[in-house]
């Protein structure tokens, strides 16, 4: 791994008295998109979730340990969380545009940065969509409601949204989990383009679309990091059994 | 726009060509050995021969990680499937050429035996359908490969006709054991040679129509299922 | 195919209940009964007062000011102060409730003992009797604040420590708060979570979230509250009794400080203390229709807004 653009030192995660992450360590690359893989509740959508700090909205969660991204533990007291969050964009499991049109949407972020310039956002908003692979489909009616649009698109225009705000990185929490197939392997393609300018790290309960989707592939279990690696050995040849036997579906 | 699993594909694709012609190449460097007086010493069908050894290593790695991350289904699932068993039967026919060409220099009076028995056409022949089963990968035509079994037939009983002279041959004269020996195992590499054209166009039948051919006598082949 | 699976299923169901459910069939007929009943009575009043109030009910009725010591003409002054008083009642009322309601669902902690101490008081609030209020009103706002007002700004002289709209309107906010904040919260509420979640990772502050996606998406739910509000602002009158209402009135008010009628409090006086109660009977008929129609049609509103947000928020 040559440009490090996260690293993880230690980092636990206490639900009030549980222990929901246990010591993680790690290092995700930059440009590069990074799955996380594990059963449910092993810990992997609360780890994404620490990266840009939005267990923050839960009162009871303490943190212990660094998260260091470019260098910069985002847990320090001097970190402003609303600078974090511009920086590392989230797009949800469940698409979520906001009731409003289209056009709307994908300028919330951008407005709420400052940026009231008509063209500025024209083009911010254009380019945001062309990114997502979105534009062509739906240019002709960016002022119908954002929630006229299928699944698929939906999700597509959160990612569009959350690119609008030009993020570092971008995190997904099983991004197609609620979609068919085709839309699926859209937004699959999708993350496929954007590791060009983008470091991506995906949660995904599905191991194949880890495997098509990632180059890098953590295994989480039980709140540990079991095993990180480039996800061509992961799925050839992991090192531990019980990434063996997670990724050939034996778990017992 | 194709999707990066489609340009994976098409790399595989494009490696499976390369390492195809790699091996008509030595196939035809094998002929020529075998028609002509020797000329080189065969420096240039090493490095190939290397070459095509990594290529082979080189696609069982590419499918296999084709395999555990991208789950092909359907007609890539066939490609893929394919893709390993051709390499596997080029490499062969690489390895079988290189040997063709080390056999050759034992032979005495090669010109004198070959005009006899009329091998100079059989190994055309030979030349013919590696050709043809380049072709018939890259055209996936069904057309080549029926011409491809058919001219296999052909090379096999043309292969027994001579050497059921050679060995007539050797029977009456003992001076010719030697050579006629090699000779019989130059064909028999000409005839595998060929048999592994064969079973590549067998493949490329099973990824067009996903029927498996493979141990079916040639008459009982039908290819306009 | 539809009819045969229809047949077997009420097979099944006669076969598995044997005999008559005595208990079964006693309890509904109880429930029915009481439902007709309260239809009945539902439809006894609203006739009386239909038929009561039809002769007398008509648009010179309502734009008209009373005559001959009240005991004719219209209502116009009532109607018109009423509705001055909600007005100012929802001035007061609807940012005060509102405000509280995103403090309550956005800002308090689940454990928070503040929140728990105003949630309490709100349902106490709720059920205090109306007339509480009114007390509460005449010696708070009308003796503390207006008399203070008076002492430190008028030199004693007597204006704002008497009864009239302001006061009126403050106390009747004062009553309808609980239900503004409890609909406002409720609208609040059918906000997903992941839509602030998504905001919020768009770098937007918690504030900037409310503002832009919580409170556009509540607004149904804010109209809701202040208009179920409103409507029972229109229909109460003691909270009013003392602290605003007057029993005549030649001309409309002009000034916060002015007192008014209302509609409530004339349908009270005519009937208890006109000078001819026998005489005003269709004024009182009248009156009470215009009430109703007021509130009903306000509720209804309500109830078809609300209605809107529920299915939203499934």
């Amino acid at each position: 791994m040559k440009d490090i653009k996260i690293q993880v030192n230690d980092l636990s995660l206490y639900y009030g008295e549980k222990k929901a992450l246990k010591e993680i360590s790690m290092q995700i690359p930059a440009n590069k998109v990074t799955a996380l893989i594990g059963p449910s509740g092993c810990g992997k959508s609360t780890f994404l979730r620490c990266i840009n700090r939005m267990n923050d909205l839960i009162p009871e969660v303490k943190i212990t340990g660094e998260m260091l991204v470019e260098g910069v533990d985002i847990y320090d007291k001097n970190v402003d969380v609303v600078n974090i969050r511009k920086k590392i964009g989230m797009v949800f499991q469940k698409s979520n545009p906001f009731p409003k049109s289209i056009y709307e949407n994908i300028a919330y972020g951008p407005k709420i940065n400052g940026i009231k310039n008509k063209t500025e956002l024209d083009e911010i908003v254009e380019t945001s969509l062309r990114k997502a692979a979105i534009w062509e489909e739906i240019k002709d009616r960016l002022d119908d409601s954002a929630l006229g649009l299928s699944g698929g698109q939906q999700q597509r225009l959160c990612i569009a949204r959350t690119l609008a705000v030009s993020p570092d990185i971008i995190l997904m929490d099983e991004p197609a989990s609620a979609l068919d197939p085709i839309s699926t392997s859209k937004i699959e393609e999708l993350v496929h383009e954007l590791k060009e300018q983008y470091t991506i790290i995906i949660v995904t309960h599905n191991m194949q679309q880890a495997a098509r989707t990632s180059d890098y592939t953590g295994f989480f279990y039980l709140g540990e990091l079991i095993e990180m690696g480039k996800t061509n050995a992961i799925f050839t040849k992991p090192e531990r059994k019980q990434t063996e036997d997670y990724i050939t579906g034996r778990f017992g | 726009m194709a999707s990066h699993f489609e340009i994976e594909l098409e790399k595989l694709k494009n490696i499976i060509e390369k390492i195809g012609v790699l091996a008509e190449n030595q196939v035809g460097e094998a002929v020529k050995a075998l028609l002509s007086e020797p000329v080189s010493e065969g420096k240039e069908v090493k490095k190939t021969e290397n070459k095509i050894d990594k290529l082979d290593v080189k696609i069982d790695e590419i499918c296999q990680s084709i395999f555990a991350l991208q789950q092909p289904v359907a007609s890539d699932l066939r490609f893929i499937m394919s893709a390993m068993q051709i390499s596997n039967e080029i490499e062969r026919i690489g390895d079988l050429a290189v040997s063709i060409i080390k056999k050759a220099k034992n032979i005495k009076d090669k010109h004198d035996l070959i005009v006899k028995f009329s091998i100079a056409d059989l190994a055309r022949q030979v030349e013919i359908v590696t050709l043809k089963t380049n072709e018939c990968f890259l055209t996936r035509s069904e057309n080549c490969i029926g011409e491809i079994f058919i001219l296999n037939n052909t090379i096999k009983n043309d292969c027994e006709d001579a050497i059921h002279n050679i060995i007539n041959e050797m029977k009456i004269n003992s001076k010719a054991v030697v050579s006629g020996t090699n000779l019989i195992i130059v064909l028999k590499h000409l005839e595998r040679i060929s048999e592994h054209c064969t079973n590549i166009a067998e493949y490329v039948y099973f990824m067009i129509n996903a029927k498996i051919i493979k141990h079916e006598k040639f008459g009982d082949k039908k290819l306009d299922s | 195919m539809n009819t045969a699976i229809k047949e077997t299923e009420n097979h099944f169901f006669s076969n598995k209940k044997k005999g008559v459910d005595v208990k079964g069939k006693f309890i509904i007929g109880i429930t029915q009964v009481a439902v007709l009943l309260i239809i009945a009575v539902l439809f006894i009043i609203l006739g009386i007062i239909i038929y009561e109030g039809r002769e007398k009910f008509s648009w010179e009725f309502i734009s008209s000011f009373p005559t001959n010591g009240m005991t004719e003409g219209g209502i116009f002054p009532a109607l018109i102060g009423t509705f001055i008083l909600v007005i100012v009642m929802s001035i007061a009322a609807v940012p005060f409730g509102t405000i509280t309601a995103i403090y309550l669902t956005e800002y308090a902690k689940e454990n928070s003992k503040i929140a728990a101490a105003i949630r309490f008081s709100i349902r106490t609030l709720a059920v205090v009797p109306s007339i509480i209020f009114g007390l509460f009103g005449l010696g708070f706002f009308i003796q503390f604040v207006g008399g203070g007002i008076d002492k430190t700004f008028n030199a004693g002289q007597l204006h704002w420590g008497q009864p009239n709209i302001l006061w009126a309107s403050l106390t009747m906010a004062l009553l309808t708060l609980p239900v503004i904040i409890v609909s406002v919260e409720e609208a609040l509420k059918t906000i997903p979570r992941e839509l602030r979640e998504a905001s919020l990772a768009l770098g937007a502050t918690k504030w900037q979230t409310i503002k832009n996606v919580v409170l556009p998406g509540s607004i149904s739910g804010i109209m809701t509250g202040t208009i179920l509000a409103v409507s029972r602002g229109a229909g109460e009158v003691a909270p009013i009794l003392f602290t605003g209402a007057a029993y005549y009135l030649a001309t409309l008010p002009a000034s916060l400080s002015d007192q008014f009628m209302n509609l409530g409090y004339h349908i009270y006086i005519m009937a208890t203390q006109s000078s001819d109660v026998e005489k005003t009977m269709p004024i009182q008929f009248a009156t009470t229709l215009v009430l109703l129609i007021l509130t009903l049609s306000l509720n209804l509103v309500a109830v078809i807004i609300r209605s809107r947000i529920r299915r939203r928020a499934k």
